[in-house]
């Protein structure tokens, strides 16, 4: 089922290693290989554009009191799709953010994955 | 009092002319005291100097018993006391006022008397007033003869007119309603002044700032600015959209309101302009004949309604954000626990001391308001259970942000479990020294170690669990440290160095 994300390459920022561990847990779950976790704004940077190939990335929206929207414009110069993660709610992101793929803390794996294939326009197979 | 002034060669007393002078003249202290009086003044009261001087003028004359006396005097006062305070000349067209009349019998006998009177302020070089003179002129027979006449003769009415009898009534009817008005006129004043809100009167086009009460001049840092149109009395709002509203109520007679809108008020000479919030309204005010002659501005300042209610928002956004922000980290305490635990009983035990473990940090945090906890409260209470004996704690008071002692709090619990389970605390003879320091007070490093005694025999685990996993992981990814494991044979041991003066996110 969650074929299409088999050997992907998923960017993780989260600054609480416990959720960033579940990420991980999810994501090799799926066949993914995590890549990071970053822990702030400054290492997810280096790692969104130091050139290693990215299929996707997990963003959560506040990292160590700052927002990650550096990145997401860093990732979108790429064209690497994405996904917010946010204790926020619906309300918390920017207008010129809406719309993008989200997840809610706390999730689950299945809205991981749908997060993540409707991001980077895999259909379930 | 006397003073000399010089005509040429001639010196002239003007005491002996005061005195001499038919008409009669009182002069009082600013307190209404009788300083001094004219032989004049002396006959027409029937009173002898020595008896009057220093006394206060309405003890020595009060009117007597009749049931006007009281608004005789007030009036009579009143006009004192309004040429005392403005220092401006002021008259009494016409009052009564009885004095004592001549009497065979003990009691004395008054009799009703009309005057005229002028009262003026005399100033020092100061400006100040010293004394107040009263010239009054005895009207009574004039009065009379109007009656007289009037009563004799219808057509009178010339006569009448002339000797002013429909004057003084007239003139004494505008006396009476100038007094209210001005009475009127202060009372609203004064409620205004003291009105909560602010209040502002701007005349004319240019809005000039006729009246403003205390609220008002707090709210714009206590300036000078009746008398100022508007635009040069608070330039920094010019811009701000609030005189497009004036003018346009000014102009068409529509009211305008506000709520909660923005202004920019430089409060102080030189500092950047501040914002507030006010709830405000503009009114036009009309003459008699309809034209729009001014605006009347009312207003409350809200800045810290709204405030409290940005305030209140952040506070809810932070809350929400933390509380997902624990439940995912609890969710992830359930998955990889459960990734451990085949038997749902032994998951259950783990889950719930981890649970408790981060719940008990909490307690500390929420203790001091979540500004920190101290790092030995949070060591001691993850190891106590395991006997406070056979674990020694050696370090000074270290203060710890809520990130550090939330990770920290997690990471003692994992430490502690461990030895329980496997390490020094697992055997009755075991003992765990934690000693700590902090070095660099520049940049603050916190070198803990973990050191396990006279346990069993120790060997590397052969895959490593989600105790150990976390440990790393949080020391290097949530605290930015570092922290070596070391499964010597003699007993484990764990020495961290974490940074302490990173930012209190959590």
């Amino acid at each position: 089922m969650s074929a299409p994300l088999t050997g992907r390459r998923v960017l993780v920022v989260e600054d609480e290693s416990l959720v960033a561990m579940l990420l991980e847990t999810i994501l090799e779950d799926m066949g993914c290989t995590p890549v990071g976790p970053a822990a702030n704004i400054d290492d997810g940077l280096r790692m969104a554009t130091d050139g290693e190939r990215l299929d996707a990335a997990l963003l959560d929206v506040n990292v160590a009191g700052r927002q990650v929207f550096p990145i997401a414009e860093a990732l979108k110069a790429r064209g690497v799709p994405f996904v917010f993660s946010t204790g926020y709610g619906e309300g918390g992101l920017p207008d010129e953010w809406r719309g993008q793929a989200t997840i809610q803390k706390p999730f689950t794996e299945a809205a991981v994955r749908d997060a993540l294939m409707k991001a980077m326009g895999v259909a379930d197979v | 009092m006397k003073h000399l002034a010089k005509s040429g060669d001639l010196a002239v007393d003007l005491a002996d002319a005061f005195d001499a002078s038919p008409n009669p003249y009182v002069l009082l202290t600013p307190d209404l005291r009788i300083a001094g009086a004219n032989q004049a003044y002396l006959d027409v009261t029937r009173s002898v100097r020595e008896a009057i001087i220093g006394r206060p003028l309405f003890a020595a004359f009060d009117s007597g018993p009749g049931e006007e006396a009281p608004e005789n005097v007030r009036q009579v006062k009143a006009s004192l006391e309004k040429a005392r305070d403005t220092r401006q000349r002021d008259h009494l067209a016409m009052v009564r006022f009885s004095v004592p009349a001549e009497s065979d019998g003990p009691d004395p006998v008054f009799e009703e008397r009309f005057w005229s009177a002028t009262h003026t302020p005399i100033l020092n070089a100061r400006g100040e007033v010293v004394w107040l003179l009263q010239h009054t002129t005895d009207i009574t027979e004039l009065e009379q003869l109007r009656q007289t006449t009037r009563a004799r003769s219808k057509s009178a009415r010339t006569l009448d007119a002339i000797v002013g009898g429909g004057v003084l009534a007239r003139a004494r009817q505008v006396q009476e309603d100038n007094r209210r008005l001005a009475e009127e006129r202060k009372r609203l004043q004064d409620m205004f002044m003291q009105s909560p809100g602010f209040v502002a009167v701007l005349a004319g086009p240019d809005h000039i700032v006729e009246f403003s009460n205390d609220a008002y001049r707090r709210l714009i840092g206590h300036r000078e600015i009746d008398g100022l149109p508007i635009a040069e009395a608070l330039p920094e709002v010019v811009g701000q959209g609030y005189l497009d509203m004036l003018d346009g109520v000014f102009e068409t007679g529509e009211p305008v309101q506000g709520q909660a809108s923005l202004v920019q008020l430089r409060r102080a000479p030189g500092e950047e302009p501040e914002d507030a919030y006010v709830d405000f309204n503009y009114q036009p005010i009309r003459d008699a004949d309809g034209a729009i002659i001014g605006v009347f501005v009312q207003g409350h300042d809200v800045t810290e309604g709204v405030r409290a209610a940005e305030r209140q928002k952040l506070m809810i956004d932070e809350l929400n954000h933390r509380v997902k922000n624990t439940l995912a980290t609890v969710q992830s305490i359930a998955v990889q626990t459960a990734r451990s635990h085949a038997d749902p009983r032994t998951f259950a035990e783990g889950f719930q001391a981890r649970l408790l473990a981060l719940s008990h940090t909490h307690d500390l945090l929420t203790r001091s308001h979540w500004e920190g906890a101290d790092l030995a409260a949070i060591l001691q209470h993850e190891t106590e259970a395991h006997g406070s004996h056979r674990v020694t704690l050696n370090g000074l008071p270290v203060a710890l942000g809520p990130a550090a002692a939330l990770s920290l709090g997690m990471i003692f619990h994992e430490l502690a479990t461990n030895a329980a389970k496997y390490g020094a605390l697992s055997s009755p003879e075991g003992r765990v020294l934690v000693d700590w320091s902090v070095s660099n007070q520049a940049r603050p490093v916190l070198h803990l170690s973990w050191r396990e005694l006279d346990g069993p025999p120790v060997a590397p685990p052969k895959r490593r669990g989600f105790g150990s996993r976390l440990i790393e992981r949080n020391v290097r990814h949530d605290l930015a440290g570092e922290v070596k494991l070391d499964y010597a044979s003699d007993g484990f041991s764990a020495d961290f160095s974490i940074p302490l003066d990173r930012g209190t996110h959590s």
